[in-house]
């Protein structure tokens, strides 16, 4: 082992520049900038869906939607603001209120309609066009979440990667519901559940060995 | 908003302030738990040590700014960032002590936070308190050894007296003592004659002139003697 008087000379050693982090509200607010921008492309590429009219009109259609984009505002706030050291772990509390509305409004939606079977054969169902379309819009916005956070695996790994997931989840959600006709919360949720556990998992494994492989590499200098 | 919880998982929560509001309750606990003050909204660290008598930080009276050497430590200046390590370290290695209590483990865990910060540091804002930043890590990483050390005490279990040996070879060679018994006792059993020879050539592995000398016999008649006491023993052992 390493004496530690040595150790402070190595990190001191190797303290190159770095700059500081900006502020989380700050941070999670370009992050929703590049959901935002995403979403506005997919409405281009895609089309808002027909009925959008008749369903903003529906209450129950607006609640919903407003409360996913919440939760997803929320969500990302919580997980930069638990990112970093010296925030309270209680901000994790903060997306809960509009996520129990939100849920409170899901439906099974197109969960169930993977396929269809009709005169003209087999073809791939609503579920499928909505799988594609949350890949599309997830993907990228968990990818750039864990490079935003990825201090956070030496710190808070879990609840900054659950945040993080949650917020991918409910724009993702929102995006949808602006984009296909039937409701894919379910769907969403359970993708993004999947997807939150991989990464957190990892986050375990790699953020420890992080910490492993920074000491040997400090040492061996 | 600051964190109350890692100054509570550390244990140094005052539950008279558990309900008041956490900025004014994390810097206080911090201020406290690092012996440091606050002006300006910065944190600055008194000479605080277990001996009076001897501070840790500078000369009595010197004030060093924690969050300063911080800031030029993000900035690039080594020396500060390396005069900030070695003030923090007696303040982490007694936290440390304190929850662990195990030195070894402590100064195992002061040098994962210390890897921690270093790795971390761009996440610290020069314009908030250092102490619950630190803080937070510190406890961070106390918890992940108080938790790993709770694994490794559930996969261990407590040696039991029949495991022990000792590291006189006698002690660890029983079956073998009991083996070399058995011979002696069929070798005691043989004619004189063949009892002598297996004695003197096989058991005190005397050369044949050295046997002859010892028993009066001639050569030929040990290489006899011998011989047939170990066809006996062959025998007797089939």
């Amino acid at each position: 082992m390493i004496e530690t008087p040595d150790l402070i000379r190595l990190l001191a050693a190797s303290g190159s520049p770095v700059r500081p982090l900006r502020a989380p509200h700050v941070r999670a607010f370009g992050w929703l900038a590049f959901a935002a921008a995403l979403l506005v492309m997919l409405a281009i590429h895609h089309g808002l869906r027909s009925d959008l009219d008749t369903q903003l009109g529906r209450a129950g259609f607006v609640v919903s939607i407003v409360a996913s984009a919440l939760t997803g505002v929320l969500a990302a706030t919580a997980a930069f603001t638990v990112s970093v050291p010296g925030n309270s772990r209680q901000w994790m509390w903060l997306p809960v209120p509009a996520l129990v509305v939100w849920l409170w409004t899901v439906s099974y939606g197109c969960l169930t309609h993977w396929v269809s079977i009709d005169p003209e054969g087999i073809a791939l169902g609503t579920t499928a066009r909505c799988f594609a379309t949350m890949t599309l819009a997830s993907v990228p916005l968990s990818l750039v979440l864990l490079v935003m956070l990825r201090h956070a695996a030496m710190f808070r790994p879990v609840l900054a990667m659950t945040l993080g997931s949650l917020a991918v989840a409910a724009i993702s959600a929102s995006a949808l519901s602006l984009l296909h006709d039937l409701d894919a919360t379910v769907l969403i949720l359970i993708w993004n559940v999947g997807a939150a556990t991989a990464i957190v998992a990892a986050g375990a494994i790699f953020g420890r060995s992080y910490l492993a492989r920074l000491s040997p590499s400090l040492t061996s200098r | 908003m600051q964190a109350p919880d890692s100054l509570i998982e550390l244990g140094f929560a005052n539950p008279a302030v558990a309900f008041a509001p956490f900025e004014s309750m994390s810097s206080k606990f911090a201020f406290e738990v690092l012996g440091a003050t606050s002006s300006n909204g910065r944190t600055s660290v008194a000479n605080h040590s277990n001996d009076p008598e001897e501070p840790l930080v500078g000369r009595p009276g010197q004030r060093l700014d924690w969050s300063s050497l911080m800031a030029s430590g993000q900035a690039g200046d080594t020396d500060a960032y390396r005069r900030l390590l070695e003030t923090l370290t007696p303040y982490l290695r007694s936290l440390a002590v304190r929850r662990l209590g195990d030195r070894s483990d402590a100064e195992d865990v002061v040098q994962e936070i210390l890897l921690t910060v270093h790795a971390i540091r761009h996440t610290y804002d020069p314009k908030r308190p250092f102490g619950p930043w630190l803080i937070a890590i510190a406890s961070r990483r106390i918890v992940d050894r108080i938790r790993k050390r709770g694994r490794d005490y559930r996969r261990e279990s407590a040696l039991l007296e029949d495991d022990e040996t000792f590291d006189l070879s006698p002690a660890n060679l029983s079956e073998t003592a009991l083996d070399a018994r058995t011979v002696r006792e069929a070798v005691n059993r043989l004619a004189p004659a063949q009892r002598e020879a297996v004695r003197l050539l096989k058991l005190e592995e005397m050369s044949l002139k050295e046997a002859a000398a010892a028993s009066g016999m001639s050569i030929a008649a040990l290489k006899v003697a011998c011989h047939r006491g170990l066809k006996a023993l062959r025998k007797r052992f089939r």
